[in-house]
């Protein structure tokens, strides 16, 4: 178990680097919107579809297959991150918030099922980020994919806190989370910060979706859990919080790995649920609470 | 109370034309599917009671679903009980597990109710899958058709007129679960939250009860799938259930029982048009689900409800409301910080019954916070309160209403779908009280006209019936003349001094003066959270402090 401890936490690394862009994506729509985007998982789930069939194009000795195609998975995906913005927000931005949720779910269920009729419901393996092999580090061995997904997640969630914190576009980004009547008061074009939520949000699911469709496969049926994990990380982390949510990821990540690792992955799925299930009785605004806006 | 509602009509042709075409086609294959819908309408007609009339998505509809399937399916193959008691364990055992997952779940809102009930349906179809117990991911085979007193009803038509019975009765104890004063105060707790609970309303007893209604319910679908198939698997529990069950919910549109059937009738046999195509079909449950939700937000039978308005209810003879007087209110070093901000800090008063009390101050200077505190919706914070001899600030604000505390509010929640008459019913004890409470506020003439309909003094009058319908002994009012022309003024004027002579004690926050001093047989001043001068109406007027902090800077209306 001791050799093994490097490997767990070089695991839980990777996982929890990807687990984070999703979630980052998740809050940054919730942020725009004040509505939660329950087809999220389903946009990882298609990232991971996009850069296998994006990888079927690259000679078969191409290196870096992954990296190749991330460019391109996540504009596609920030595409799709538009077109739903598109139907399933725009339509319904004076709605009350559970009609978001039941669009985004229905647009959810129209990926993972169109998915299904066009590819089939099996597993894919996706493209490794920079090939497969692996290294030895303090004794362990480890796959390359695994560091290079910490590498490259890492390096973008750099460049979001950079984008939201030091960018004109970031600060507006925030201000119009924040309170969106005062934005658009004050002249902060916020149909066009929505927008670019969404299409964000997309892109760093396609880049989630990528990294985990390597080693864990990806399948129409990932969508679900994907989400379910990004939603629990945000709860744990403070709903609305960016880096919360992330560090929450982080949690999710390093729990399943050990748990896993010692028990199983099933007894990792269920005592997530039953976790977050308790929390949600003890902390029914979740962990650190919500802002509450509402007044008599 | 009831009126004779013709949409009634419309749904019972659309059943005879559907069972008369059935019966034109009379094929095994079409009773087969219109089985298939009878039993998706009835756990749909569940789904309602939680997503429509609660309001909550409840993403648990299809795991008890599942479960009534799997508690059939295990009683009768395993404990070899027949089938019809095995429908009863399949109706029980999830409504109990409804009922102790809504004592959490009730708790939450909005989107945590869509993680945590989609947490434990997730939770069902691990467990199902994974223990051999429930016969692991091969599910249960064998389970005996329904037979009653013998005979066999199997399949054709004889299953198809038990599940058809089955909608019945769920259309019948949803109809029953949502009526009248009940049906009037479920909708008072979804479409006005914050007025609920200050109107005597819990949400807490409301939700556990649909929760389990809505969960038995799911389970007798599920109960009757199990029979009608003789095999469940862990698919049963899988999320296509549930979004299956969303869609004819959304698309049959929200809180309709019927409007669920009808879109039953549409959705379910559409599977069968894709055969061969895996779960293409669930392509067009998405696609149809969010052109509800886009282009038909109350779905088919709002759209019916628009051609056939549906009556409001024939208000009964009014009566009176027994008030509960001679109680006082009384406030003591009352407090309340917002971050650094001190919004109340160390307010005392009293208000006897028989007065009218007013509370000036300037914007920010805590007399919406003081409310606020009193009626219990902002528990946060120091002091004591007391209404006569009880000590309420432990207490929330529904015991606080049912105490005899009521309050209006500045910009009143009025639930949008309800008549004038089911506003107030839903505060009120009975039929009688409410009418009495509208001819009061002299809305008793618009009794059955929309809630809607109504402009903004109407509405003001309204929130102020739905408050004395509780038969307060302590009336909070929080700027009651606001955006009232000077005749409504005068009206509000006497309405409020003869509520006030009968011994209730009113607490008037407000600020026009030319209003409220003639009125107010006491002022209270506060200046940042503190009062700053206390009296008749003349005292406070002149009162130096009062003048700076307040009337001097402001114009007096």
């Amino acid at each position: 178990m001791i050799e093994a401890i490097p490997q767990l936490l070089v695991n839980a690394l990777a996982l929890g680097s990807t687990y984070a862009l999703a979630a980052l994506g998740f809050v940054l729509v919730i942020n725009a919107v004040g509505a939660v985007n329950f087809a999220h998982g389903e946009l990882v789930m298609l990232g991971g579809f996009v850069a296998v069939g994006l990888a079927a194009t690259l000679p078969e000795t191409a290196v870096l297959p992954g990296l190749i195609v991330l460019p391109g998975v996540m504009l596609a995906l920030a595409a799709v991150g538009l077109v739903l913005a598109l139907i399933g927000y725009a339509p319904l931005r004076r709605a009350p918030p559970v009609s978001v949720f039941i669009s985004t779910i229905a647009i959810g269920l129209i990926i993972q099922h169109a998915v299904t009729a066009g590819i089939g419901p099996e597993p894919r393996v996706g493209p490794p980020l920079i090939g497969t092999g692996s290294v030895e580090l303090f004794g362990a061995v480890i796959a390359r994919q695994q560091l290079a997904t910490i590498a490259v997640a890492g390096l973008l969630l750099v460049a979001v806190h950079a984008l939201l914190k030091h960018t004109r576009f970031g600060r507006r980004l925030r201000a119009a989370a924040q309170d969106p009547v005062m934005a658009r008061a004050i002249g902060i074009p916020v149909v066009l910060t929505t927008a670019a939520s969404f299409a964000m949000a997309g892109a760093l699911a396609g880049a989630a979706g990528l990294m985990l469709s390597n080693q864990y496969f990806v399948a129409p049926t990932d969508g679900a859990v994907l989400m379910l994990k990004a939603y629990v990380a945000t709860v744990i982390g403070g709903w609305g919080r960016v880096w919360g949510a992330a560090l929450g990821a982080f949690a999710i990540a390093a729990f399943e790995t050990v748990v896993a690792a010692s028990v199983s992955y099933l007894v990792a799925e269920v005592l997530l649920y039953v976790g977050v299930l308790a929390l949600l009785m003890l902390r029914p605004r979740g962990l650190f609470g919500e802002a509450e806006g509402r007044r008599a | 109370m009831r009126a004779i509602d013709r949409r009634g009509w419309v749904y019972a042709l659309m059943a005879l034309l559907g069972f008369a075409a059935l019966a034109a086609a009379g094929d095994g294959y079409a009773l087969r599917i219109a089985t298939l819908v009878g039993i998706y309408a009835i756990a749909a007609i569940g789904f309602q009671l939680v997503f429509g009339h609660l309001g909550l998505l409840a993403l648990s509809q299809g795991a008890f679903f599942g479960i009534g399937a799997y508690a059939l399916a295990l009683a009768t193959v395993e404990l070899g009980v027949t089938p019809l008691p095995g429908l009863l364990i399949a109706v029980l055992v999830p409504a109990l597990l409804g009922a102790l997952v809504a004592l959490p779940v009730a708790r939450l809102e909005s989107h945590y109710v869509a993680l945590a009930t989609l947490g434990l349906a997730q939770l069902a179809l691990l467990l199902a899958t994974n223990l051999e117990v429930l016969g692991g991911a091969n599910g249960v085979y064998g389970v005996p058709p329904l037979t009653v007193l013998g005979v066999n009803l199997a399949e054709g038509w004889p299953m198809l007129v038990a599940v058809w019975l089955g909608v019945a009765l769920a259309l019948a104890l949803g109809g029953w679960a949502t009526a009248g004063r009940r049906g009037a105060r479920l909708t008072t707790l979804r479409d006005a939250p914050l007025a609920a609970p200050a109107l005597g309303l819990d949400p807490m007893g409301y939700r556990v009860g649909m929760f389990a209604l809505a969960a038995g319910t799911a389970g007798l679908g599920g109960g009757l799938q199990a029979l009608d198939l003789g095999v469940v698997s862990p698919a049963v529990l899988r999320f296509d259930v549930m979004v299956t069950l969303l869609a004819i919910a959304v698309v049959g549109g929200r809180g309709s029982g019927l409007g669920a059937v009808a879109a039953a009738a549409l959705l379910v046999p559409l599977p069968e048009l894709f055969r061969g195509f895996e779960s293409g079909y669930l392509i067009v449950y998405g696609g149809a689900m969010l052109a509800a939700i886009v282009l038909l937000p109350r779905g088919l039978d709002g759209a019916l409800a628009r051609m056939v308005p549906r009556p409001a209810p024939i208000p009964p003879r009014q009566g009176t409301v027994p008030p509960r007087l001679g109680v006082a209110l009384r406030v003591e070093g009352l407090s309340r910080r917002f971050g650094g901000v001190v919004a109340l800090d160390g307010v005392s008063f009293t208000v006897p019954s028989g007065r009218i009390v007013g509370l000036i101050g300037a914007n920010g200077s805590g007399k919406t916070t003081a409310l606020n505190r009193i009626s219990g919706l902002d528990r946060v914070g120091g002091g004591e309160m007391w209404l006569g001899k009880t000590r309420i600030d432990t207490l929330s604000p529904a015991r606080r209403a049912r105490l005899g505390l009521a309050r209006g509010f500045q910009h009143p929640e009025i639930p949008a779908d309800l008549s004038v008459f089911e506003v107030v019913v839903a505060a009120a004890p009975s039929g009688e009280a409410a009418m009495a409470a509208l001819d009061r506020t002299g809305l008793i003439d618009r009794a059955r006209e929309p809630a809607a309909s109504l402009g903004p003094a109407a509405r003001r009058g309204l929130d102020l019936a739905r408050a004395l319908a509780t038969g307060p002994s302590v009336l909070l009012l929080d700027e009651p003349a606001a955006g009232l022309t000077a005749e409504e003024r005068d009206r509000l004027s006497s309405l409020l001094r003869r509520l006030a002579r009968e011994g209730r004690a009113l607490l008037v926050v407000e600020h026009s003066m030319d209003f409220l001093l003639p009125l107010a047989d006491r002022i209270i001043c506060l200046d940042a959270g503190r009062v700053i001068a206390e009296g008749t109406a003349d005292t406070v007027a002149a009162d130096p402090a009062v003048r700076t902090a307040y009337l001097g800077r402001e114009v007096v209306s």
